[in-house]
């Protein structure tokens, strides 16, 4: 194990150099700034791209059996839908405005800001929690027909996607609790996975609740 | 657990962090883990190997959803117990008066044991995927669900056993776990072993739904896991202190 | 457990390549990394070409088509599933050489032996029970057809459906990933290992559904799940050959 300790002080400076790269190009020239870092970046991308073939298969088997996905989809409640799409967007508001306030050294204030978003991501969760179980109780369960087997299941990946959302709010809220990290590119990359979870739901809400 | 300042990039602290996270994982998923047990419509009461062959396909065709909903949380989330397992590999290998050969023992019966309980659930899913199929194979599947979820326990016997031996071969003057764990690890082995004589009765205490070989057995494992998350804590939060990365 | 050089190790790594310079990493870690392309080269033959696991044929088809389906195929699966079970091997060596480097990040080997638990668990419902499904299956002819439906559906549930035990292999090898500072594996390799995880949850219906996106044999829950398997089989090659490269030559052996 002793060998490791001096294998990390090499690499501990590269970390630091990984870090300092990712808001590197802000120094000198006025580049662009890729907030966050690289890799959550390429999370985000893969992910929408991965979402975006989930969407696409769906259009395809919507096209086959459009009735069928028209009349289902008039059983699900757009009330609570939208109020599910507010929340997210309220959390999302929540988290830029927290990112603006790290950056400003605001530390405080991005602290709140950050439970703020979180709270609004634990309601979300209470509210499709709610809705799934009015809708078994009426009787529409994942094997009633196509459309809903895609209803539970796109919300239900979109779940666990916030779920893991609130897993890295946490651990924003423990970089920035602790005076002595508070690194930009983390708060960043926490918010932009935090985003990407509300545009995914906005295109799952446009697509399950209100297309016709 | 305080994590000190000057100790946070260090890789002992990372050694320290993993095994929180592998530990918060038996909680987390424990308490998904059973909502399935409680959700699976055959547990209250454990289902008899009496039943006949229709009465095992009606229950398969009566309760479908429950029992795929049961089956595959238990599918998805019950290799989760894993990493907690290997924190206890971990922590034997920490004992200081003995050669480690219990932990890597530990790891290997582990694997072998949670290999079987990783195949129960596809048999019980496999038997409720076709309500036409014919009720004698229906219960084929049942029974080696049953046989295969209940019996096999020789591998968390050994587990224990081996835990139990490393504990009382840990006798210098920084035992890893307190004394009386190595008894429990004993005492649970003892409680669970019975159960692999579900494989030959089906009636009475040591059938698959008998109260020795599924609520002893099952409530055993359970006890084990809640006991030994509270002990791992206590565990890890010494090793974090003796090696400088809290407080 | 002071370090050793291996003067033997970097001797021969120098005199290996001719005066040219010497490639780093160590000779025995080199030869188990070109097993692994090796092995999944020959796995994917098996599966796509000889067994047709892959693509998996249909869960919507009557007891009759499954029948046909095993007498078409019985020799092709008697030739690839045979030559698996001599070969599975490989994917022990596969599992081993990734937990080998994850111990050698700086995250202790927690994670390291719940990759190795659960990749080992997963080989025997998620790789094997439908190479003995298939197996038993085409072994004698005249076998009853409804048993022959069973070891159809018990095969593909198993393979398609084994979901929990690699979940916690990529959950090990993602928060290893994430914690590690030696850098063995760039940091996005553990979002694309959270991807598979993703892949895994939609594979759930594969219990529920007999057609469609979500089948064991659908665009979803099979296809979408083999791609992105691909690319993350891929992408851990390579950078097990860049952490192979990146090993100096002198490094202890492991604890």
């Amino acid at each position: 194990m002793g060998d490791f300790v001096a294998h990390t002080e090499q690499t501990a400076g590269e970390f630091d150099t990984a870090a300092a790269s990712s808001v590197s190009s802000t120094d000198g020239q006025r580049g662009v700034h890729l907030p966050g870092d690289v890799h959550m970046w390429v999370m985000v991308l893969g992910d929408l791209i991965i979402f975006g073939a989930y969407f696409i298969i769906f259009m395809v088997y919507r096209a086959m059996k459009p009735q069928e996905f028209l009349t289902s989809q008039e059983h699900l409640n757009i009330n609570i839908g939208v109020l599910n799409t507010l929340v997210l967007l309220a959390s999302s508001w929540f988290i830029a405005r927290s990112v603006q306030a790290a950056r400003a050294d605001d530390h405080t204030q991005a602290l709140r800001l950050t439970y703020f978003g979180g709270l609004c991501g634990v309601a979300f969760t209470a509210i499709k929690a709610y809705e799934w179980s009015t809708k078994i109780a009426q009787g529409y369960t994942i094997s009633s027909n196509d459309f809903f087997m895609f209803y539970y299941m796109l919300t239900g990946v979109h779940l666990f996607h916030v779920s893991l959302g609130l897993l890295i709010l946490g651990i924003t809220v423990r970089e920035l609790r602790n005076p002595r990290r508070r690194r930009p590119f983390m708060v960043e990359s926490g918010a932009t996975y935090w985003h990407m979870v509300d545009l995914l739901w906005i295109v799952i809400f446009a697509l399950l609740y209100v297309m016709r | 657990m305080q994590i000190l300042a000057e100790a946070e990039d260090l890789p002992k602290t990372a050694n320290i962090k993993t095994q929180l996270i592998s530990l918060w994982t038996a909680p987390v998923f424990g308490v998904v883990l059973l909502i399935a047990f409680l959700a699976f419509p055959g547990f209250f009461p454990p289902m008899s190997p009496d039943m006949t062959a229709e009465q095992v396909a009606r229950f398969y065709s009566d309760h479908t959803a429950m029992i795929r909903f049961s089956m595959i949380t238990f599918n998805l989330c019950g290799v989760m117990l894993l990493p907690f397992f290997m924190v206890i590999v971990i922590q034997m290998k920490r004992m200081a008066t003995q050669s480690h050969i219990f932990a890597y023992c530990y790891l290997t019966a582990a694997v072998s044991g949670a290999t079987l309980f990783a195949l129960a659930d596809i048999f019980y899913l496999t038997a409720a995927f076709r309500p036409d199929r014919s009720p004698e194979l229906v219960m084929l599947l049942n029974d080696m669900a049953w046989m295969i979820f209940i019996a096999p326990v020789g591998a968390f016997v050994a587990m224990n056993l081996l835990l139990g031996l490393a504990v009382f071969f840990d006798n210098g003057p920084n035992p890893v776990f307190p004394r009386w764990v190595g008894y429990y690890a004993i005492g649970t082995a003892l409680a669970i072993a019975p159960a692999a004589s579900a494989a030959v009765f089906a009636t009475g205490p040591l059938a698959w739904n008998g109260v020795v070989s599924f609520w002893l057995r099952n409530g055993a494992f359970a006890l084990f896991v809640i006991v030994m998350f509270v002990v791992l804590r206590n565990v890890l939060h010494r090793q974090a202190v003796e090696e400088g990365v809290a407080r | 457990m002071s370090s050793t050089i291996s003067a033997q190790t970097s001797q021969s790594a120098k005199v290996a390549d001719n005066g040219r310079t010497p490639r780093a990493g160590k000779r025995d870690v080199w030869l188990v990394f070109w097993i692994v392309p090796a092995f999944y080269t020959a796995f994917g033959v098996i599966f796509f070409a000889l067994a047709r696991v892959m693509p998996p044929p249909r869960p919507d088809v009557t007891t009759d088509q499954m029948v046909h389906f095993f007498h078409a195929h019985g020799l092709t699966i008697k030739i690839g599933f045979g030559v698996l079970v001599l070969i599975v091997g490989g994917a022990g060596v596969a599992n081993g050489i990734v937990v080998y480097h994850m111990k050698r990040m700086t995250v202790g080997s927690v994670m390291a032996y719940a990759y190795l638990g659960s990749m080992s668990i997963g080989a025997l419902p998620g790789c094997l029970l439908v190479a003995f499904c298939f197996l038993t299956a085409v072994y004698r002819p005249g076998r009853d057809r409804q048993v022959l439906a069973l070891l159809y559906d018990l095969g593909l549930l198993s393979y398609v459906g084994s979901l929990g035990c690699f979940t916690t292999a990529y959950f090990a090898f993602a928060v290893a990933i994430l914690y590690d500072r030696n850098n063995i594996f760039p940091k996005w390799l553990a979002y694309v290992s959270v991807w598979q995880i993703v892949t895994e949850v939609l594979a759930v219906p594969v219990f529920v559904s007999k057609a469609g996106p979500f089948a064991w044999n659908g665009s979803i829950a099979f296809w979408m799940g083999t791609v992105i398997f691909g690319f993350w089989l891929s992408c851990v090659i390579v950078f097990l050959m860049k952490a192979n490269e990146r090993q100096p030559v002198d490094e202890p052996p492991l604890d």
